[in-house]
């Protein structure tokens, strides 16, 4: 009984299929088969816009401007003629570039087709007049990115490229479509899904000339968030022209939030040229540049030997394990030795005696071998990790690198062998295995500045009206005299006459800093500098490095002056 | 000896070659169709999707001969076991599938996609039948419930996990057929599929965005013209332009010019709506109407419970798998991911189809032997 009812209502509805079928095939058949016939449903896509990136102070740094594309509808056009005339007029194309232009179109010939991408709105204006006479031409106006610093900020805002492949099958299911831009980097990137808009469109039907008979359906667009950052547009601006020319990168933070005022990196490139479809050349110029390597974030995705701005972890280390105090005394002659190799100091005639602060002052490596040497590698590797080294800092932009913390373990298993004293030596003054991002360096002066507590970098405050929380800083655990003792030196290296670090001075504001000069495979000396600013009360923080840039207490220390220099203008100090 | 003889001799003249026919001849249909479709679509060779289906047909009559060489009581027995099989599988999708963003509904396997979802209508068909065969008559208590439910209940959730609507929505009605025939009361029935419908409003929160937009596409499908809206709109285009006698094979305009996504897959039927018009689509009901009856006839015809349920449920999967996937390329349900059965181009589907059909001969040879 009850499987006969169930075939029954099976039944039933095969009769509605049939019915079905009968509606839309023979009723409705004069209806369809016109839609069909003129292939007479276009689409109009509209954009839904990105959202706009402000600074903190509501500055906008990436907005969009309109665009103006030129289209062909070739079913559409009237007089070929006039319509090739009118081409060469206004936009100059010659006859074998409209004749290429016109078989793009016909190839897919019931849609418009772009056979010029953004022409500027005179251009626009004129051809949108004159095609009522030729027909076929249509104007669609489009928000393209425009990134208004353009060398400026590139790192940190990204760019943007066309969707893979592979990206379109993963994301379809969210709307993304061929062709779509998707973030590339920086800021774009780490925030694609807030600043995305979505794409709205009108389907409409058109008869066999092309005009609208009706709109079928519409789906507004939806603009995408604006971000707000924590960069300060003044102070990025200062980063990036003091770095000019040379390769390397500058971070400037507040150390009690961990919001980033400016980041820079050098070389830079122009994010403009990844939209504008004719300047491929250029792109593949800056992907091709091994050399300068322009699309990589040096701030963040490079490791470089910290060289001495790591002393303040060693000096952390040894006062926290009480291996020194402040009292502690070693005495430099130019060099050190460990059985029969011999460690130089920098400065060949030596120090004399040195207690911590003319050690972190004077930037002795004596002082700090003899301490590397009753630290221990143990020691070194664990403070290493408690100021933030070896792993990501957890800012919000992509491609962050973690560097190399060494240790007995990591040497075991990745070069297969014991660890030697003579590498804990260097160790203690940045050299040798280690490997750190300028990034890192920021996170480990900030600690300094904290009087002993590590923060979380950040780059976004705002996602439209929602707030984003920050981290409270977190101690790591440095008893107060440790922290008096490396802060008081790092005080002394600008202040003091002798300091390395004395050309980062600059009046009305206690600057306290560190100075490296890193020895590296490759070449010539990484230079560094690292410091902060109301020496009492740090408000700023920065991090200069500059690859192969010499030394330290040098070109570092003067862009660091320049940059406090304009914090304190901002009001900043 | 000669007892044996008469079995078989029985067996043979009940093999519904037929049915078979049938299942050839809309095969063919589909393979034509599969052809119009892929070659308008400028893929490199149209003849490999052509080539595929037919490796996957061969691999499927193999499997469909050898699922009524045995007796289905077989089958009975390894259900569970088949049924946890399919379960791991779907598990698996799962998490092989979080390593990537969106859906993922298959494994692939060399050149092959395996999509265990398909299987696993099958399966619980076979899980059903098992312990709805066992209770005997013992169906018309509460608590005789409780155990279908949980085998329905658990491929539901990891089907829409995947997330794949239409078939986790396609196993209910089949759990609710097989309960029904094994004599379920129609009281519990009716309680469930209110409880059902009241419970909606919670599942609509557990959908994913794209899977609530399709439901309201399907109520007012402009309210999308670009994505689901457009491929219906253009899906009723397609089919209501063949007209009477279509415009002929390889000929469909909205076809050859790629304006239905998707259509050598869940939207064939449009290519065949609009090539072969009114009589062609019919025809094609038509013949899916024939092996449904059979089926049905099969499973009024056995008395055996157990052959019953597995009979009923395999008539109601392929019944609402054709009118589902029909009525959606028409637009008369909302857009979800169901293929049209020995039609759509896809192994998987073909492959657990042409095995459920070779389990419906199964009972329809043997329900006299008991």
């Amino acid at each position: 009984m009850r499987d006969r009812a169930l075939a029954a209502i099976m039944s039933a509805l095969f009769i509605l299929l049939a019915a079905g079928l009968f509606y839309n095939q023979i009723l409705r058949y004069g209806y369809y088969s016109r839609l069909s016939r003129n292939n007479s449903i276009r689409v109009m896509p509209i954009d839904g816009p990105r959202g706009t990136i402000f600074d903190r102070a509501g500055r906008p740094l990436v907005t969009n401007r309109l665009s103006f594309d030129v289209a062909i509808v070739y079913q559409e056009i009237g007089d070929r003629r006039k319509l090739a005339r009118l081409l060469n007029d206004v936009l100059g194309m010659s006859g074998g570039e409209i004749m290429e232009a016109l078989e793009k179109a016909a190839a897919r010939s019931y849609g418009p087709v772009v056979i010029a991408a953004d022409i500027g709105k005179e251009h626009a204006l004129a051809l949108e007049e004159a095609s009522f006479d030729t027909g076929g031409l249509v104007i669609e106006t489009r928000a393209k990115r425009d990134y208004m610093y353009r060398m400026f900020g590139s790192h940190l805002f990204g760019y943007l490229g066309e969707i893979t492949a592979d990206e379109l099958e993963a994301l379809k299911e969210y709307g993304y479509r061929m062709k779509d831009l998707v973030g590339r980097g920086g800021v774009e990137k780490q925030y694609e899904r807030y600043l995305r808009g979505s794409d709205g469109g009108t389907q409409v039907e058109v008869d066999s000339r092309g005009r609208q008979m009706r709109v079928l359906g519409v789906k507004e667009p939806i603009a995408g968030q604006d971000l707000y950052l924590t960069i300060d547009a003044s102070l990025q601006l200062t980063a990036d022209k003091l770095l000019g020319d040379h390769k390397g990168a500058v971070v400037v933070m507040d150390p009690r939030s961990g919001e980033v005022l400016a980041l820079a990196s050098h070389p830079s490139f122009d994010p403009n040229i990844f939209i504008r479809p004719d300047m491929s050349e250029g792109r593949l110029k800056l992907l091709n540049d091994k050399s300068g390597r322009p699309m990589s974030n040096r701030a963040i995705s490079g490791v470089y030997a910290p060289g001495s701005v790591f002393k303040i972890v060693t000096a952390s280390a040894a006062l926290e394990n009480r291996k020194i105090s402040r009292y502690s005394r070693f005495f430099c002659g130019g060099s050190f030795r460990l059985g029969n190799a011999t460690f130089d100091c920098w400065k060949q005639e030596g120090h004399g005696w040195q207690t911590i602060t003319d050690a972190l002052m004077n930037s002795c490596n004596v002082y700090f071998y003899n301490t590397g040497k009753i630290l221990g590698v143990d020691q070194l590797e664990a403070y290493a990790w408690l100021f933030g080294f070896g792993k990501s800092s957890g800012i919000d932009l992509p491609d962050e690198v973690k560097g190399i913390v060494p240790g007995r373990a990591w040497k075991k298993a990745r070069r297969k062998g014991a660890w030697y004293e003579g590498e804990t030596i260097n160790y203690a003054i940045g050299q040798g295995y280690l490997l750190v991002t300028p990034l890192q360096v920021l996170d480990m002066t900030a600690v300094m500045a904290n009087k002993g507590s590590l923060v979380r970098p950040r780059i976004v405050k705002r996602i439209g009206t929602a707030e984003v929380p920050a981290d409270t800083p977190k101690a790591i655990g440095l008893g107060a005299g440790t922290v008096r003792e490396v802060r008081d030196g790092l005080f002394e290296v600008i202040n003091n006459e002798n300091g390395t670090g004395k050309r980062a001075k600059i009046a009305g504001a206690a600057i306290a800093g560190k100075t490296g000069t890193a020895q590296n495979p490759q070449g010539r000396t990484h230079a560094w500098f690292c410091g902060f600013a109301p020496f009492a009360d740090p408000k700023i923080c920065l991090v200069v490095f500059l690859e192969h840039g010499g030394k330290g207490g040098v070109e570092p220390a003067e862009i660091a002056r320049g940059i406090f220099e304009e914090a304190k203008r901002k009001g900043y100090l | 000896m000669g007892g044996k003889m008469i079995v078989d001799n029985k067996r043979r003249k009940e093999f519904d070659v037929i049915l078979l026919g049938i299942v050839l001849i809309i095969f063919l249909i589909g393979i034509l169709a599969i052809y119009s479709a892929t070659q308008a679509k400028n893929l490199p060779r149209a003849e490999s999707y052509v080539a595929r289906q037919a490796a996957w047909l061969a691999i499927g009559l193999v499997f469909l001969v050898a699922a009524t060489k045995i007796s289905y009581q077989k089958f009975i027995d390894l259900s569970y076991i088949l049924y946890m099989v399919n379960i791991v599988l779907l598990v698996l999708v799962l998490v092989l599938g979080h390593v990537r963003l969106g859906a993922q509904r298959w494994f692939t396997i060399g050149n092959f996609a395996f999509q265990p979802s398909e299987f696993m209508k099958l399966t619980l068909v076979l899980a059903l039948a098992a312990y709805v065969g066992q209770r005997k008559g013992a169906m018309d208590t509460l608590g005789s419930l409780v155990v279908p439910c949980i085998v329905v209940f658990v491929p539901f959730t990891l089907v829409l996990m995947q997330p794949d609507l239409g078939t986790a929505l396609l196993l209910v009605p089949i759990f609710l057929s097989i309960i029904l025939v094994g004599g379920a009361r129609l009281k519990y029935i009716v309680w469930m599929i209110a409880s059902g419908i009241l419970s909606a409003p919670f599942f609509w929160h557990a959908l994913r965005d794209y899977q609530k937009q399709r439901l309201l596409v399907f109520i007012n499908p402009n309210i999308d013209p670009l994505g689901a809206g457009y491929t219906i709109i253009q899906s009723k285009i397609a089919i209501g332009s063949g007209g009477l006698l279509g415009k002929g094979w390889l000929n469909g305009t909205q076809n050859q010019l790629n304006f239905i996504p998707e259509r050598h897959t869940d939207f064939i039927f449009s290519v065949i709506g609009e090539e072969w018009g009114f009589f062609g689509a019919l025809a094609l009901v038509l013949l899916y109407y024939l092996i449904i009856q059979r089926a049905f006839n099969i499973a009024n015809l056995t008395s055996d419970r157990y052959g019953k349920c597995i009979a009923t449920g395999i008539a109601m999967l392929l019944s609402l798998q054709v009118i589902i996937n029909i009525a959606m390329t028409m637009g008369m349900m909302p857009v979800v991911g169901i293929p049209l059965p020995l039609v759509s181009y896809g192994g998987s589907s073909l492959l657990a189809t042409l095995v459920a059909i070779g389990l419906l001969l199964n009972v329809g040879m043997r329900r006299s032997t008991f």
